[in-house]
């Protein structure tokens, strides 16, 4: 499918009022037009129509985009962009006019067989355990090197039995294959929370890492997930990446509920975590851009935040992009290092000892932790999952309160 | 696509601006062919982005030998055709220079660079407890150069007065290379003998390039109350409207949306529960607690009487924003309804407000174009918006018959042309209709004067203001 095939309709909305300049990362940042929203869609909708030759400018302002899809916020007219911007990006990779770095179509193949993509990252799970991970992005846990999340959950939902609303867990690719310890703290949290936990085991990778690159394959993956999950007697799917849960939700909604599971437990009123009375402990909430943005949700949910017992604040600019984008700070990694200095520079200064970044997806939070390996921020903090802030550990059980049905 | 000509001029401006950005290419171009009007397209030859005063500057003292036309831009969002380049020649986008230099809350003043965008003075002001009145719709993202050209507007100016009651000084860079500061942090004429920092609110990039200002500031009032009422008719919202100017409770702002505006609204993400067919003032009151508390009821009293039997009102910030949300959003919104439309601005006593309003409708709906009404109903600023697609033949043709239409009316009835969106090259048309030839000679000479052979921002203002290099 070319520009040319799309209906002429696809631009029409844009009134070109500029509301989307003021939150764009890339125009805040080159105060080019060209690399705002409105100017790129300006440049599609010329090209389209037959007004402007094909022309590199229009493949390096295409390629600037971040995709954090804050201008869909910001837009009265309601243009979707993110859909726009998918369908050029994937015809741009097709005809040769953007080619993702090598690293990315090595791992666009990779997603797309879980079980190779698990054994090939067993070296990284391991070394992560021992606390061996040098690389800026990857922060420190301690995932299980071998056992899945799958058979974890089944083993806990065997010994806790919990009888409350029934989910199943998109448990990712990335998130699995290295950060599976976030995985295993959900599956905690929700059974705590006598939540029902279903992992079905067709399940594929979501497709936002071929949305993100623009690479082929999203179709296939979605159809594995509509088989998958389709068929499923449960009251929600649930995913506890931001990015993921926008993807899956593109895919499985609006047949099934797709929710981000921090929102999931906030309907729920989760259990609240006892910390003690002079911990100092400070936590900076930042809100991931396919959360607010891409699944148009208000936030991470207050009720949620306070059952971690920390004393939490929404971190400056919380729903701005942290420059993580996907795979943008991989393809960009100029633009995303200095989009990540202007969020990230309050934590030099910021009150708590100690200091946690807290956030719902791990791709920012990769992004979040470079900037303490990268010099950006200079004094220790530590970057988690919202989801293991409220982790009950290994010994728990579920609240006779939460039981009564 | 080269010519030798261009690429002298991308050599000449690289030569300029060894700091900032060049951009020559077409798909560069692309990007600034339009402003807010985005049906409307000129294509620069060229656009510069400067990156900081100092090189804006550097490039002012060489534009004159370009030989084209230099074009002032901030975020384009004039609903005027003011920042695009009409006659071809060079943009000069202004997005670097958005340095707040001080606040001086002893004072009441700020120092601004042109590039600052309005809401993000705003914040900054804030903490303070300062704030700078004018708020046009835009706010979001438009800049201080924008609104000072423009002599910009918004809601609240009903009270608080536009942009001109706000701007101590003007820096300002003429094509000669010489700067002048009209005006400074104390206000008044600066070093000249008249106040000439007048000539320079509103001149729409026809005189010089701004490159900073110092604004007069206002204490946060401690108590804002927003009201809003719907009514069946335009008679009782007229009425409603009268009362509330007439009455010493003093409204910041009196806003209205007709009843397709209240529709637009009610079909999309804004929605705030008004009900259908109903028009809808929107009232703001704001000021020492105390005093407004005790306002609050003779204000809805007010809204009640004139015939609305649904009147609310709230302090809560959250309800608040909504409301102002939905009125400030509206331009955007139309996007959901109409692939383009063009928003007239024109000024009437507000007598002939619902006379002038039954005209928009009945020409409207006899061309068979949409028509939505939002606007500042305290000051009589009308801003009809008129839908169509410029893709269909004979439909802007349409529309700018109607609007000539409407413009004859405005000032048969005593209006005037245009309240704060400026003129550029959309309303210039409309000038001959407003002006006398002896008043539309005497104004050309102004911008005769600072800028002789019309270099700066030809083809606006007036429709032959060319150009000639």
């Amino acid at each position: 499918m070319s520009t040319k095939a799309m209906p002429p309709d696809y631009f029409s909305n844009c009134t070109h009022c500029g509301f989307c300049l003021a939150v764009c990362p890339t125009y805040k940042l080159t105060g080019d037009e060209n690399n705002s929203p409105r100017g790129r869609l300006r440049l599609w909708s010329e090209e389209a129509a037959g007004r402007l030759p094909q022309d590199e400018w229009t493949d390096f302002y295409t390629a600037e985009c971040v995709g954090c899809l804050a201008c869909e916020t910001a837009c009265p007219a309601a243009v979707p962009y993110g859909q726009i911007f998918e369908h050029i990006r994937h015809e741009h990779v097709v005809s040769h006019r953007f080619k993702p770095k090598l690293a990315l179509r090595l791992a666009a193949v990779a997603v797309k067989r879980p079980v190779l993509f698990n054994l090939a990252l067993l070296p990284a799970r391991l070394l992560r355990r021992v606390g061996l991970s040098m690389h800026r992005f990857l922060f420190p846990g301690r995932p299980a090197a071998v056992k899945s999340t799958a058979a974890y959950a089944e083993e806990l939902m065997h010994r806790h039995r919990p009888t409350g609303p029934r989910v199943a867990f998109l448990t990712g690719c990335l998130m699995e294959a290295m950060f599976r310890e976030i995985n295993f703290a959900t599956v905690r949290v929700l059974i705590e929370n006598n939540v029902q936990v279903i992992i079905p085991e067709g399940q594929g990778c979501c497709g936002a890492f071929q949305e993100h690159t623009g690479l082929d394959g999203v179709e296939a993956l979605r159809e594995q997930n509509r088989q998958a999950f389709g068929p499923l007697d449960v009251d929600a799917v649930v995913s506890n990446s931001s990015g993921c849960g926008y993807a899956l939700g593109k895919t499985l909604q609006p047949g099934k509920p797709v929710r981000d599971v921090l929102g999931f437990l906030g309907d729920l009123g989760p259990v609240r975590r006892q910390r003690g009375r002079d911990d100092g402990t400070r936590v900076y909430v930042d809100l991931p851009c396919h959360l607010v943005h891409g699944q148009k949700a208000a936030g991470i949910p207050a009720n949620v935040l306070d059952a971690t017992g920390y004393r939490w604040e929404l971190a400056p600019k919380a729903k701005d992009c942290c420059g993580s984008g996907g795979v943008y700070n991989i393809q960009k990694p100029e633009n995303a290092r200095q989009i990540l200095a202007d969020k990230s520079a309050f934590l030099n200064e910021a009150e708590g000892a100690p200091v946690i970044l807290g956030t719902s997806n791990h791709v920012c939070m990769m992004q979040w932790h470079s900037a303490g390996a990268t010099g950006l921020v200079t004094r220790p903090y530590e970057v988690r999952h919202i989801i293991q802030l409220l982790d009950p550990g290994e010994k728990f059980s579920i609240p006779s309160t939460s039981l009564q049905p | 696509m080269t010519s030798p000509v261009k690429d002298s001029l991308e050599h000449q401006l690289k030569a300029l601006l060894p700091r900032g950005r060049v951009l020559t290419s077409a798909a560069q171009l692309a990007g600034y062919g339009a402003d807010g009007l985005g049906y409307k397209n000129h294509l620069p030859d060229a656009v510069v982005i400067p990156a900081d005063a100092e090189e804006l500057a550097g490039f002012m003292q060489g534009a004159r030998a370009l030989g084209v036309p230099v074009v002032m831009r901030g975020a384009g969002t004039s609903l005027s055709g003011g920042p695009v380049a009409a006659q071809g020649g060079v943009i000069v986008h202004t997005s670097a220079l958005k340095k707040i230099r001080e606040i001086n809350t002893e004072g009441f003043w700020c120092e601004v660079e042109c590039g600052v965008g309005l809401n993000d003075l705003d914040a900054a002001l804030k903490p303070h407890g300062v704030f700078y009145p004018p708020d046009p719709s835009s706010g979001p993202v438009c800049t201080l150069g924008g609104n000072v050209a423009s002599n910009a507007g918004g809601a609240h100016c009903f009270r608080y007065g536009v942009t001109s009651n706000y701007v101590l000084g003007v820096e300002a860079i003429m094509l000669d290379g010489s700067v002048h500061r009209f005006g400074g942090p104390a206000g008044g004429r600066g070093p000249w003998r008249e106040d000439w920092k007048r000539f320079m609110i509103g001149s729409e990039g026809t005189l010089a390039a701004f490159t900073r200002f110092w604004l007069r500031l206002l204490p946060l009032p401690e108590k804002v109350w927003t009201f809003r009422a719907t009514y069946p008719d335009m008679k009782t919202t007229e009425a409603a409207i009268h009362a509330l100017v007439a009455h010493s409770s003093y409204p910041a702002a009196i806003e209205m949306l007709d009843p397709r505006g209240v529709a637009m609204v009610e079909s999309s993400q804004m929605a705030c529960g008004l009900p259908e067919g109903s028009f809808m003032l929107l009232v703001e009151i704001d000021g020492p607690e105390a005093l407004v508390n005790a306002r609050v009821e003779s204000v809805a009293e007010i809204l009640r009487h004139a015939g609305s039997q649904d009147v609310m009102f709230s302090d809560e910030d959250a309800l608040r924003q909504k409301l102002w949300k939905a009125r400030k959003a509206s331009g955007g919104l139309l996007g959901q309804l109409s692939p383009s439309y063009v928003v007239q601005d024109a000024v009437i006593p507000k007598r002939a407000l619902a006379e002038v309003l039954q005209l928009v409708y009945d020409e409207a709906d006899a061309a068979n174009i949409r028509a939505v009404n939002v606007f500042h109903a305290g000051d009589g600023n009308l801003h009809p918006n008129f839908l169509f697609d410029s893709r269909v033949p004979g439909e802007l043709e349409k529309v700018e018959f109607i609007s000539k239409r409407l413009m004859q009316r405005v000032i048969d009835v005593g209006g005037t042309l245009s309240g704060e969106h400026g003129i550029g090259n959309d309303k210039s048309a409309y000038m001959p209709l407003v002006f006398g030839p002896d008043s539309m000679r005497l104004q050309l000479a102004v911008p005769a004067t600072f800028n002789p052979a019309h270099q700066m921002n030809p083809l606006k203002v007036f429709d032959n203001r060319h150009f000639i290099a």
